[in-house]
């Protein structure tokens, strides 16, 4: 199988505001360290943990919106860190989706021009984007609700434009950090169960975040962090159990 | 394209009371700018009218030596055959007529008093067709063809300083070409108040004739040409030049406005003052703008975070927010054109007068004149001053770290 995403022995520590000259090994926190793993294409992953153990912190690398400290992180077989911001820009735009905890989605825009936005600046055009941004609404059960702002969709609504929105430039990966924190537990689910939906339909990759343990059975790679650090893979674990 | 704009022109919208802020800053920026140039406007406009029709015409044509002169003996670089000269200027394209003048300087006397005056000699019927306003406070005009003694008209203040009125008699003093001094008695027919305080205290008119006969020579210092329109000032000035030349004496023509030095010294002192104000409301619109702009931004942290992680280039957030500005610029501006128009109107109609100017007598009205170039001016300058301002925050929201922008609460 393809291997779309490559994390060697990547670190990340952040500087501290208050560090000290005379104290250097106590000025920064380290946020992850030496974390490894291969993800291949179509693979609905899970990375577990509890706050603070550095799920963002992995997803912000893998979607190229930080930098390791240390390490190397290829995307669609691509180094990272060898790129320019202008190329991360890029490679973002058209390899990445993304889904935020908070929906993050714009509140001006009306649901379909929210799902539009990636392929606006893709420079798509708008026959093209108007197909693509009906399909996905569909594909998330929301195409009766394209013309309404976020501030008129509920919760799971909102999440569900975030998703369309992530997939509807057919990205080689999907990255979705803590997608069900601000859902109740029916909608969560209803929201995972939709992800590895598209994962299987679609063939898109998921790489999703959570510390909300019930969501970990709809998943089928499960990769724990403790501390920042990789303390189980369930495919390495089920491999060596097989 | 057009969805780029969509965002930016709603995003306007987000924050309605900050917006109506702005707006009614930028607006009142603007509407105060159309005031006060439009009262600039009305004022010089209002002067240069004056200036012209108070006698100084649309051109004037003067001997090369005319500017050399000597002030006792000014038809010495008068114009000899000014007839000829007139006729072949008349028959030019805008001209609506020609009057004939000799200014001059000598001394009046009422027998126990004298005093220094500023003469002007002038045909009435061709000052009249001409539509030259004489300021005729008391009494009445030069008879053309007096029959009787010599008229004179003279200055409110001369009148006063002379004790004489209407019905008196004045002996009017000046050196002749020959260098001789000759005088005639001159009979008061109207006195003038032209507003302008120090010319009145000085001021002395009687017929081109009479004045000849005093100074005994048939020149004039000047001829004065009306035109249609002061707008067609250059048209004509171009037209006339070439009837000049090839005459006995070289004769210079001069426009209004070299000649208008009050009015060119009152316009540039408004374009000055319109200037200043221009660059206050630039830079009051410039330093609140930003602060708006800022907090506009700062709200806007973590949504600017996620347009950066989907991969929108910076170059595309710092034109949003240009983009945003810009268009408050231009709403502001729009509500500031309808203000200033209105406001405009309604002061127009109020009848309201200002207190006369230093030298003036008579109060101003107080009105507006509606400058289409100002209002483009005024409008581009608001609209400017919010794109600069817009520069701040969009770099800094262009150089945002995304992963903290979409960690901002």
């Amino acid at each position: 199988m393809e291997e779309i995403v490559n994390v060697e022995a990547v670190s990340r520590r952040f500087p501290l505001d208050n560090s000290s000259a005379h104290h250097p090994a106590h000025s920064f926190v380290s946020a992850l360290t030496h974390a490894s793993l291969r993800v291949t294409a179509g693979e609905f992953l899970a990375i577990a943990g509890p706050s603070g153990s550095g799920k963002t912190t992995l997803l912000n690398l893998i979607g190229c919106i930080d930098q390791p400290t240390t390490g190397r992180i290829l995307v669609d077989g691509v180094d990272t860190s060898q790129l320019k911001p202008g190329s991360m820009s890029k490679l973002r735009r058209e390899k990445i989706g993304f889904v935020f905890q908070t929906f993050n989605l714009i509140p001006v825009f009306t649901a379909a021009e929210n799902v539009e936005y990636p392929l606006l600046i893709q420079g798509v055009s708008s026959r093209e984007r108007r197909e693509r941004v009906a399909e996905a609404l569909e594909s998330v059960g929301l195409s009766a609700r394209a013309q309404q702002r976020p501030d008129l969709l509920s919760g799971g609504e909102r999440q569900r434009v975030a998703v369309a929105r992530a997939i509807v430039h057919r990205p080689a990966l999907v990255l979705a950090d803590e997608p069900t924190a601000n859902l109740d537990t029916h909608n969560a689910t209803q929201l995972i169960d939709l992800m590895h939906g598209l994962n299987r339909s679609l063939g898109l990759t998921f790489i999703f975040s959570t510390h909300d343990a019930r969501l970990l059975d709809h998943t089928e790679r499960i990769i724990r962090l403790t501390d920042g650090e990789v303390v189980s893979d369930s495919s390495i674990e089920g491999g060596s159990r097989g | 394209m057009a969805k780029f704009l969509l965002l930016a022109f709603r995003n306007i919208f987000r924050n309605r009371r900050r917006t109506l802020m702005t707006l009614f800053m930028v607006g009142g920026g603007v509407a105060g700018l159309l005031l006060a140039g439009g009262y600039f406007a009305f004022m010089t406009h209002g002067l240069r009218e004056d200036t012209i029709n108070s006698g100084l015409g649309h051109m004037q044509i003067f001997t090369a030596e005319h500017f050399n002169r000597d002030e006792n003996r000014v038809l010495d670089t008068g114009i000899e055959n000014w007839r000829q000269v007139a006729a072949s200027v008349k028959t030019g394209s805008h001209v609506r007529g020609i009057a004939p003048r000799i200014d001059f300087y000598g001394m009046v006397s009422n027998g126990t008093k004298a005093a220094g005056f500023m003469g002007s000699a002038v045909d009435p019927e061709a000052e009249q067709s001409l539509g030259f306003i004489t300021y005729i406070e008391s009494g009445r005009n030069l008879d053309p063809k007096p029959s009787g003694e010599v008229e004179a008209l003279i200055g409110k203040g001369l009148a006063k300083s002379m004790n004489v009125g209407i019905g008196d008699g004045l002996t009017v003093l000046a050196m002749t070409s020959d260098g001789a001094l000759n005088g005639v008695d001159v009979q008061i027919v109207g006195i003038i108040n032209s507003g302008a305080a120090e010319r009145d205290a000085r001021y002395l008119r009687i017929t081109l004739p009479a004045a000849q006969r005093l100074l005994q020579s048939d020149r004039v210092t000047n001829l004065v040409v009306g035109l249609d329109s002061t707008e067609n000032t250059d048209r004509a000035y171009a037209e006339m030049m070439p009837r000049l030349n090839g005459l006995s004496q070289q004769l210079v023509l001069k426009k209004w406005i070299d000649l208008a030095t009050y009015y060119n010294q009152v316009n540039s002192m408004f374009n000055g003052i319109f200037l200043f104000m221009g660059i206050i409301v630039f830079f009051m619109v410039l330093m609140s703008s930003v602060n708006t702009l800022l907090m506009s931004m700062f709200e806007r942290t973590r949504e600017i975070g996620t347009m950066l992680a989907m991969g929108t280039p910076r170059a595309w957030i710092i034109a949003l927010f240009m983009v945003e500005a810009t268009m408050l610029g231009l709403a502001g501006a729009a509500v500031g054109l309808v203000a200033g128009n209105l406001l405009g109107a309604l002061l127009n109609s109020s009848g309201l007068h200002m207190p006369p100017p230093p030298g003036y007598t008579q109060p101003m009205p107080f009105k507006v004149r509606y400058v289409p170039l100002e209002m483009v001016a005024s409008s581009l300058l608001v609209i400017v001053s919010l794109a600069f301002a817009s520069i701040l925050p969009a770099v800094r929201a262009s150089r945002l770290r995304i992963a903290e922008a979409l960690a901002h609460v």
